[in-house]
């Protein structure tokens, strides 16, 4: 046991530090959910990109800078306590990256890497569909292969991918072979969005800006060079980026530590010694901590070979729960001044903003349902049974 | 940064395990929670023996092996998940921390390597009768009686062991009005000992009626001291709250894989299944929050008082939650003597008392955020 950081760590932490603080954009960029928004968040992508922050754990090669994951969870701490931008290419770097540099040729690496961190190429996830949520492997979009052509025509419906209203390229699974056991004969495709066939329609979030779309393809082509991953293995290779998902990358402590700091401050603004608000602040400032050092133990883990695993079930549910619970306490603190939506509402509206925003964190990557039968049936050792 | 057991302390943990698996079960806890002592003695002499559970925390130079807190944090994990009554919280931590704080070299060399040896037993005799442990107060009251020596009077309430131990560190408001810390002979003249009847019987509580007990001065001046000890002691009963959380959790999953219901195991039942997912949430968090209190409390770290907030606020809730659970997922028979969720749930409520009540630890918490500069 040593909680200290160690000296390159500590000047890892600083550096990040010091440039965040003369970058960072002084006032809030527009929601990237909106045409706008996303072109200046794709800029705020390009410009932490030229100083080599905006994918700190990748090869130096892929302009990263190798960083460890120890000093990725810092930098990202830094991140959100310097109160940086949302990340517009977060779904590319921690989604599909991850298993790029795992399952993808070298060709494809060279091709969308890059481009992917510095906000060049943003991607969109095609995973779900109207009738495989929770139940993904019910999935039905279909690639049929095509010898002639050297690749793979899709058909069927995507949805809840989530920037897709302005992205530029997709990742999903298809099924590949409609005679196999439905885990198998799934397939692992990457497809720009603006392809002959593809349709995006945007969908409205609860905020009233398109922050997800549906994707419908209709014989669409791709070839052979844009599968990732061996054909029929989709499910495996698509299961790795779950994990990652969930565990760790999609939310790093950092976010729900300088949001539970934030927290603290508006209740010493606004608290009005109200001692059941106040147990409410601490204890999800207690819940963000609690996160934070969880997370050290599975880096910890990690850097000794481990996996993250079924732990990052445990992880899911934790900070999702979190952030619905945070936000509500700083709802509560601002009253009704919480629910003006005009420029003159306390903080922006931010705090509303981010209650909308932390609903759909017990749903998406996996509901905390399914998280929870994770953490039984694997954790647990339960037996499997009807749901 | 390194976020788990050192190879060493994995060791610790499994050879209090294996010892605990061989002489700690229900049959050999209940016995021993019923004997006069409280404690298995042998057990005792075993822990202390061969594995030195209450010296890892005392320097060398007093007999002690020199290592950390954090190691007697391992073994108090253990301790907590087989439910053993141990005299380590009272004397080991509570009693050696309290002398090794006070600075007072003549008692240390006189008193840890006992209490190091588990031959010697301390107790902290702090609380006042609202049952709190005042940082500013105390419900005895001392007069100087010249060189060093004072005249002892009034009473402690829940002093932990402290029936059975034979030197008590008394918390006592001298006449100038300042708390100071007094180490009184438990056998001499002037010192009552009334053993305090408690739900929990895996805890043996005293209060300790003082009538001109003679004590000697330990040191000048304990308001800093008793600030960090209660710290201390607080991240001390995480230690045992964790093992016990792990235990609810997993005595209740094993239940629930054999229990057989509508022709199958109850924990095939979703509804089961989360809320035993959820149990595990709380064990994992738990640990977490207790591992780097009990760091800090090792390496007495400036962030301790927040540390040990957080973390007893947070174990104390979790481990109710789960004691209740444990409760509720066994169904009828947990409300039965035989059955262990009942030294459980008692452990937790009494756990959840000691050294800060969570909402008193959340206030404290928030007092002390209040203050710090960020």
């Amino acid at each position: 046991m040593n909680l200290d950081l160690d000296d390159r760590a500590r000047a890892f932490r600083d550096e990040a530090r010091a440039w965040l603080h003369e970058h960072v954009p002084r006032t809030p960029l527009p929601n990237m959910d909106t045409a706008e928004g996303f072109e200046a968040h794709r800029e705020w992508e390009a410009t932490l990109a030229a100083d080599r922050w905006s994918v700190v754990s990748w090869p130096a090669d892929y302009l990263g800078r190798d960083a460890s994951l120890l000093e990725w969870v810092l930098f990202e701490e830094e991140y959100y306590r310097a109160g940086a931008p949302a990340r517009v290419a977060q779904n590319g770097i921690s989604l599909l990256a991850p298993i790029l540099f795992e399952y993808g040729t070298d060709e494809q690496k060279e091709r969308y890497l890059r481009p992917m961190a510095d906000g060049t190429e943003i991607w969109a996830q095609a995973w779900s569909e109207p009738e495989a949520g929770s139940d993904l492997a019910a999935l039905r979009s279909t690639a049929v292969r095509d010898d002639t052509c050297g690749g793979w025509i899709l058909n069927g419906q995507k949805t809840w991918s989530s920037r897709a209203a302005f992205a530029h390229r997709g990742f999903g699974l298809f099924r590949s072979d409609p005679s196999a056991e439905r885990h198998r004969g799934l397939t692992y495709f990457l497809f720009p969005l603006d392809a002959d066939g593809v349709t995006v329609r945007p969908i409205h979030k609860l905020d009233g800006h398109p922050g997800f779309a549906e994707i419908l393809f209709e014989d669409v082509f791709v070839p052979d060079s844009d599968v990732l991953g061996a054909p029929g293995d989709g499910w495996r290779v698509a299961m790795s980026t779950a994990g990652n998902e969930r565990g760790l990358s999609l939310r790093s402590p950092g976010r729900f530590c300088a949001a539970a700091d934030q927290l603290l401050d508006l209740w010493r603004e606004r608290g009005d010694g109200s001692p059941a608000l106040g147990e409410r602040v601490a204890d999800a400032w207690i819940a963000a901590q609690a996160y934070r050092l969880y997370t050290f133990g599975t880096v910890t883990r990690l850097a000794e070979g481990g996996s993250v695993g079924a732990d990052g079930s445990v992880n899911k549910i934790f900070w999702s729960e979190l952030d619905v619970r945070l936000h509500e306490t700083a709802l509560d603190l601002l009253g009704p001044e919480a629910e003006l939506r005009d420029a003159g509402a306390a903080a922006g509206g931010a705090w509303m903003d981010g209650y909308l925003f932390s609903l759909s964190g017990p749903i998406y990557a996996g509901t905390n349902e399914i998280q929870r039968n994770i953490v039984a049936e694997r954790l647990l050792g339960l037996p499997r049974g009807n749901r | 940064m390194h976020f788990a057991l050192s190879e060493e302390q994995t060791e610790l943990d499994a050879t209090v395990r294996a010892l605990l698996e061989r002489r700690g079960d229900s049959e050999s806890v209940r016995r021993a929670a019923q004997s006069a002592p409280g404690y298995d003695t042998a057990l005792w002499s075993t822990l202390c023996e061969q594995i030195g559970a209450a010296a890892l925390a005392v320097p060398e130079e007093y007999g002690g092996a020199g290592f950390s807190l954090f190691e007697t944090h391992v073994v108090l994990e253990r301790l907590g998940y087989a439910l053993t009554p141990s005299p380590l919280l009272g004397s080991g931590v509570l009693g050696a921390q309290a002398l090794l704080r006070s600075g007072n070299a003549d008692a240390c060399a006189r008193l840890l390597p006992g209490i190091a040896a588990g031959t010697t037993l301390a107790a902290l005799a702090w609380a006042s009768a609202d049952g709190r442990w005042h940082l500013d107060r105390s419900d005895v009251r001392a007069t100087d009686a010249g060189a060093g020596e004072a005249r002892l009077t009034g009473s402690a309430h829940l002093v932990l062991d402290g029936t059975t131990a034979d030197v008590l560190l008394v918390v006592a408001v001298r006449d100038a009005g300042t708390v100071e810390l007094y180490e009184v002979d438990s056998a001499a003249e002037g010192v009552h000992r009334e053993p305090m009847t408690g739900l929990d019987i895996t805890l043996r509580f005293a209060r300790i009626d003082l009538d001109s007990a003679p004590g000697r001065l330990l040191c000048e001046g304990a308001a800093g001291l008793l600030g960090e000890l209660y710290d201390v002691a607080a991240v001390a009963v995480t230690a045992l709250q964790v093992g016990a959380a792990q235990r609810g959790l997993d005595m209740t999953v094993a239940y629930a894989k054999e229990r057989v219901q509508f022709g199958r195991p109850i924990g095939s039942f979703q509804a089961l299944k989360h809320r035993m997912a959820d149990m595990l949430v709380h064990v994992e968090t738990s640990r977490t929050l207790s591992w780097a209190a009990a760091w800090s409390a090792a390496q007495g770290s400036a962030n301790l008082r927040e540390r040990a907030a957080t973390a007893k606020a947070w174990c104390s809730d979790a481990l109710n939650a789960v004691a209740a659970e444990t409760v509720q997922l066994h169904g009828g028979i947990a409300i039965t003597w035989e059955h262990d969720a009942h030294l459980l749930f008692k452990r937790a409520h009494a756990t959840s008392q000691l050294f800060g009540q969570p909402h008193e630890q959340r206030r404290r918490l928030l007092g002390h955020l209040r203050l710090a500069a960020r």
